[in-house]
C-alpha cells in the first residue's frame, strides 16, 4: 500500500493545462523530489494533492482513502502537512503561537499544545525565538517557522515547496541537514519540490520530473540526472548553485 | 479544573496591567457609593454595557478580523425575547434570558454559515443586510409592537425575578456581574484554541487552512460568541430601560457603534473593547449633555468623536491599544 | 390592473436609473482601489443639500443646480481622498472601514450642525408637481427628467472611463495599480480622481433626487445601503453590473411596494441581496 497515490490527475486553468495525466506513488518512509522547469506544474500538483485546488480529473488517495474532494484543513487532519513556496507566516502571533496553531490540530488542550510546540521548536533549535514575532526575523528563520508549524500538526507526509529558495549556502546546508533529521528522527515521509539541484539530488531517494504538466521521468537521482529528456527539459536553464 | 485555572490566569499580563486589573475592579465595585449622581451611574452602566457588546464583537471582529456589522440584530433578539415573554406570558427574566441567548445563537449559526462564504468587504456589507431585514420586519410586525416598541409591564414591588428595581444600584451590580463574567470568559478565550485559530486565519487564511483550521466553522463559532454577548447585553437593556423599539435595539447605528468601540480601543486585543467603551461612552454622554444643551452646537459632539475615529484609523489602525504597544516598545 | 403594472414599470425604471447613478460612484471607487466608502450616502446627502440651497438661495431652477452639486461632490471626493483615505491605505481593511465610518459620522453631524435636523423639500421648480400622460400612465415630469438625466450622466461617465485617455488610465490602475505605475500612470492621482469622480456622480444623483425626495442629515444611510446592495448584486467594481442591478432594484422596490407592502420593500431588497450573495459571492453579474 502506497502512502500517497495520485492517478491520472489533470488540472486546467482556462485552457492552460497545468497538470496532465500525472500519476505517482509515494511509499511510506521515502524522500521524493519533484523537479521540473518553471511552470512545469509542480506547485499546482501540490495544491491539488492537499486540496487547495480541485483537480479536473483523476484521484488522490492517502493511506488507501480517497482524499480528492477534501479541503486543505481536512487533508491536514488526515496527516498531510505542507509549506508554501511564498511564505505565509501568521504575523499576529508569536513564533510559539504560530507553532501552536499547528499543534492545536491534534489537541484542544492549550497546555498540551504549548508543550508539543516547544518540543518542536527545540527540535528545530528555534527556542530562542519563541516569543518573537515572525516578521521581525530573517527569511531563513521564517522558513524554519513554517516548517515547525507544519511539523506540529504531526504529519505522516510532509510536502515541502522550495524550502531552500532564497537562502544563502550556509543556510541551505543547515536546512538540508534539518530535512534529513526530520526524515530520520521523526520518521516522516517527505515529498519536496526543489529548484536547487544540489539539494534535491543529495537529499532524495527518488526523483520525479515534471515538464509542461506531464510526468516525463521518474527514478533514482543519478539516472534522472543523466536522462536525456530531463536535460532537454532543462536546456537553457542554468543550474543554480545555492 | 484547568478551565477554572485558565479563567483566572493573568500571569502573562504586564506589570502595569497587573496593577490596573484589581484597581479597575475595585473602582467598578465601589463606584455607586462614591457618587449620588444618577447621571454618572447611567454613564457607568452604559460603559459596562458597551464593554460587553464590544468584548463580544472582539471575538469575530478583533480575533477573527471579520468586520461583522449586523450586531444590533442579536441585541434586538435578546431584548425582544425578554420583553415579549414578559408581556405576553409573564415569564421571568431568568427564564427568558437563556431562551433569548439560544435564539440568538441559532440565528447566528443560520446566517453565519452562508455569510462566511464571503470575505473582506463583501462580508462586511452582507452582514448588514440581514440585520436590516430583521429591523424592517420588527418595525411592521404587530406582535412585537411595530415601530411603537414595547413597554415592559410595571410590577408593584421591586422584583428580582423580573429584574425590576427602584434603585439604580441593583441594575448596576447586576450588570457588573455580567461584565465580570464576560471579562473572565474573554480572559479564557484569548488563550483558547479558537482564539489561536482565529488569529491565524485573520493573518492568512491559506496558512490556517493548511494547519487543519476549519476556517468557516471557526468563524461561525466566533460569530456565535459575539451573538451571545450581544443578546445578554440586549436582555439587560430591555429590563433596564423598560422600553424597547427597533430603532433603539436593532438599528445599523448600534451595530456600527459596537464595531467602532472595539476598533477604537483596539480590535484583537484583550483591553481594546474596554478602552474603547471607556472613551466613547463618556465622551458621547458628557459631550452630548454639555453641548446638546446648547442649540447652536448640536452635532459638534459627534463631529469631535468622528474626528478622533478618523485620526485613529489613519495613524494607528490597531486603535488606542496600538498606541500603548508603541509606547511600550519605545521604552 | 394593466395600468397599475405599466405605471409601476415606468416608475420602477425611472427610480432604478437613479439607483444606478448612486451606485456608480461606489463601484468606481471600489473598482480602482478596493475600498468601500461607507460615507457614500453622506456624499449623496451633501449633493442634495447643495442643490437645495443653491435652488433656494439663488432661486435657481432645481435641475440647473446639477453642475454645482457635481462640482461640490468632486471637491468633496478629492478632499476625502487626500486628507483621509490616502492615509488609510497602508493599514488593514479594518482601518479603512473605521476611517470611512468616521467620515460618514463627521459629514452627517456637520450637516446637522449647519442645516439642522428638519426635513427640507423643494416646492418651487418648473417641473415640480407637474405630470404628463403617456397612454394611460401618469408620469411625473420631474421623475421623468431625473431618470433621463441619470441615464445621461451614467452614460457620460461610462464614456469617460472607457474612451478617454484619463479613463483608460483609471481602468489600468483598477486592473493592476503597480503595473500601471510602471507605465508612468500617476496612480496616486488616479485614486484621487476615482474619489472625485465618485463624489461628482453621487453629487449629481443627490441634485436629481432633491426634486422629489426630502433631505435631512441622516438621509444617507438608506441610500448607502441600497447602493451597497446594488453594487454587490452587480458585482463589485463592475459598471455595467451596477447599471443592471440598479434597474432591478428600482423595479423590485416599486413593484413590491405597490402590490405587496410598501413598508417591507427595502427588507425584500436586502433579503434578496443576501440570498444572491450567499449563493453567488461574486454577485449576479460579477465575473471577477
Amino acid at each position: 500500500m502506497a502512502l500517497l497515490e495520485v492517478t491520472n490527475l489533470r488540472k486546467e486553468f482556462g485552457g492552460v493545462i497545468a497538470n496532465d495525466n500525472v500519476s505517482l506513488r509515494v511509499e511510506k518512509g521515502e524522500i521524493i523530489g519533484l523537479i521540473g522547469p518553471n511552470g512545469a506544474g509542480k506547485t499546482t500538483l501540490f495544491n491539488c494533492i492537499v486540496g487547495y485546488l480541485k483537480p479536473d480529473k483523476g484521484r488522490v488517495r492517502f493511506k488507501d482513502e480517497d482524499i480528492t474532494a477534501l479541503k486543505p484543513f481536512q487533508t491536514n487532519r488526515k496527516g498531510i502537512a505542507r509549506t508554501f513556496q511564498l511564505m505565509k507566516v501568521i504575523a499576529d502571533l508569536t513564533v510559539l503561537g504560530n507553532v501552536m496553531v499547528g499543534s492545536f490540530c491534534r489537541t484542544d488542550n492549550r497546555r498540551i499544545a504549548r508543550d508539543k510546540s516547544l518540543e518542536v521548536l527545540e527540535f528545530l533549535e528555534l527556542q530562542e525565538y519563541s516569543n518573537a514575532y515572525p516578521t521581525e526575523l530573517p527569511i531563513a528563520t521564517q522558513k524554519m517557522i513554517e516548517l515547525a508549524r507544519a511539523l506540529a500538526t504531526k504529519p505522516e507526509l510532509l510536502m515541502l515547496d522550495e524550502m531552500a529558495a532564497g537562502l544563502n549556502p550556509k543556510e541551505t546546508e543547515k536546512m538540508v541537514a534539518l530535512i534529513r533529521r526530520i526524515h530520520s528522527e521523526k520518521e516522516i515521509t517527505l515529498f519536496l519540490i526543489e529548484h536547487i539541484m544540489e539539494v534535491v539530488m543529495s537529499i532524495s531517494e527518488r526523483i520525479i520530473v515534471l515538464d509542461g504538466g506531464k510526468k516525463i521521468v521518474e527514478g533514482p537521482p543519478k539516472e534522472v540526472a543523466e536522462d536525456k529528456r530531463v536535460i532537454k527539459a532543462y536546456l537553457g536553464e542554468r543550474y543554480v548553485k545555492g | 479544573m484547568e478551565v477554572i485555572k485558565d479563567i483566572f490566569d493573568f500571569k502573562d499580563f504586564s506589570r502595569i496591567e497587573k496593577v490596573i486589573l484589581p484597581l479597575f475592579f475595585i473602582f467598578l465595585l465601589i463606584f455607586p457609593w462614591t457618587t449620588g449622581s444618577s447621571f454618572a451611574k447611567t454613564v457607568m452602566i452604559n460603559f459596562m454595557l458597551y464593554s460587553i457588546f464590544a468584548m463580544g464583537w472582539n471575538s469575530i471582529g478583533g480575533y477573527g478580523g471579520q468586520v461583522a456589522l449586523g450586531n444590533a440584530q442579536y441585541v434586538g433578539i435578546g431584548a425582544y425575547t425578554v420583553a415579549l415573554f414578559m408581556v405576553w406570558w409573564n415569564m421571568p427574566y431568568w427564564l427568558s434570558l437563556p431562551v433569548g441567548v439560544a435564539i440568538a445563537i441559532g440565528w447566528s449559526l443560520m446566517i453565519g454559515y452562508p455569510l462566511f462564504r464571503l470575505r473582506g468587504h463583501y462580508f462586511a456589507i452582507a452582514s448588514i443586510a440581514v440585520s436590516l431585514v430583521l429591523q424592517d420586519i420588527f418595525l411592521n410586525w404587530d406582535f412585537v409592537g411595530e415601530a411603537r416598541g414595547i413597554c415592559l409591564p410595571f410590577k408593584k414591588t421591586p422584583n428580582f425575578l423580573y429584574m425590576e428595581f427602584t434603585s439604580e444600584n441593583y441594575y448596576y451590580y447586576f450588570l457588573f456581574a455580567i461584565f465580570a463574567a464576560g471579562f473572565l470568559y474573554m480572559n479564557w478565550f484569548r488563550k483558547s484554541k479558537l482564539a489561536y485559530q482565529l488569529k491565524a486565519l485573520k493573518s492568512n487564511e491559506d496558512a490556517a487552512d493548511s494547519l487543519g483550521v476549519n476556517i468557516r466553522w471557526a468563524k461561525t463559532k466566533a460569530y456565535a460568541i459575539t451573538a451571545t454577548f450581544a443578546a445578554v447585553g440586549g436582555s439587560f437593556y430591555a429590563v433596564y430601560n423598560m422600553y424597547i423599539d427597533p430603532y433603539a435595539v436593532m438599528c445599523l447605528d448600534l451595530s456600527i457603534l459596537i464595531a467602532l468601540t472595539t476598533m477604537l480601543g483596539g480590535a484583537g486585543s484583550f483591553w481594546g473593547p474596554i478602552i474603547g467603551a471607556a472613551i466613547l461612552v463618556p465622551l458621547d454622554r458628557y459631550l452630548g449633555a454639555w453641548m446638546g444643551g446648547i442649540r447652536a452646537l448640536r452635532g459638534v459632539d459627534f463631529m469631535i468623536y468622528a474626528l478622533i475615529i478618523m485620526v485613529i484609523a489613519a495613524v494607528e489602525p490597531r486603535g488606542i491599544w496600538g498606541l500603548v504597544l508603541r509606547a511600550r516598545k519605545r521604552r | 390592473m394593466e395600468v397599475l403594472v405599466s405605471q409601476a414599470l415606468v416608475s420602477g425604471i425611472l427610480m432604478g436609473l437613479v439607483f444606478s447613478l448612486i451606485a456608480l460612484g461606489l463601484t468606481i471607487i471600489f473598482g480602482v482601489m478596493n475600498i468601500v466608502n461607507f460615507a457614500h450616502g453622506e456624499f449623496l446627502m451633501i449633493g442634495m443639500y447643495a442643490a437645495y440651497w443653491s435652488a433656494v438661495i439663488l432661486s435657481m431652477e432645481p435641475l440647473l443646480t446639477l453642475p454645482i452639486a457635481a462640482a461640490i461632490g468632486f471637491v468633496l471626493g478629492i478632499a476625502s481622498y487626500y486628507l483621509l483615505v490616502r492615509h488609510l491605505l497602508r493599514g488593514p481593511m479594518i482601518a479603512q472601514l473605521l476611517g470611512t465610518f468616521g467620515l460618514m459620522l463627521f459629514l452627517r453631524y456637520l450637516a446637522l450642525f449647519i442645516f439642522g435636523p428638519n426635513f427640507k423639500t423643494l416646492s418651487k421648480g418648473v417641473l415640480i408637481g407637474k405630470t404628463f400622460m403617456m397612454g394611460p400612465v401618469v408620469i411625473d415630469w420631474s421623475k421623468f427628467f431625473v431618470g433621463l438625466l441619470s441615464l445621461v450622466s451614467f452614460l457620460l461617465v461610462y464614456w469617460i472611463i472607457n474612451y478617454t485617455k484619463t479613463g483608460k488610465a483609471l481602468l489600468a490602475t483598477s486592473i493592476d495599480a503597480e503595473a500601471a505605475s510602471y507605465m508612468g500612470i500617476k496612480t496616486e492621482w488616479m485614486n484621487g480622481l476615482a474619489w472625485g469622480l465618485g463624489g461628482a456622480t453621487v453629487g449629481i444623483a443627490g441634485a436629481l433626487l432633491i426634486n422629489f425626495y426630502y433631505v435631512y442629515p441622516t438621509v444617507g444611510i438608506l441610500f448607502c445601503m441600497l447602493a451597497f446592495a446594488t453594487v454587490a448584486l452587480g458585482g463589485f467594481g463592475s459598471i455595467k453590473g451596477a447599471f443592471l442591478a440598479g434597474l432591478i432594484i428600482g423595479l423590485i422596490e416599486t413593484f413590491f411596494g405597490q402590490f405587496v407592502s410598501s413598508e417591507l420593500k427595502f427588507a425584500v431588497i436586502y433579503a434578496l441581496y443576501f440570498i444572491v450573495v450567499a449563493l453567488r459571492p461574486e454577485g449576479m453579474f460579477g465575473w471577477k
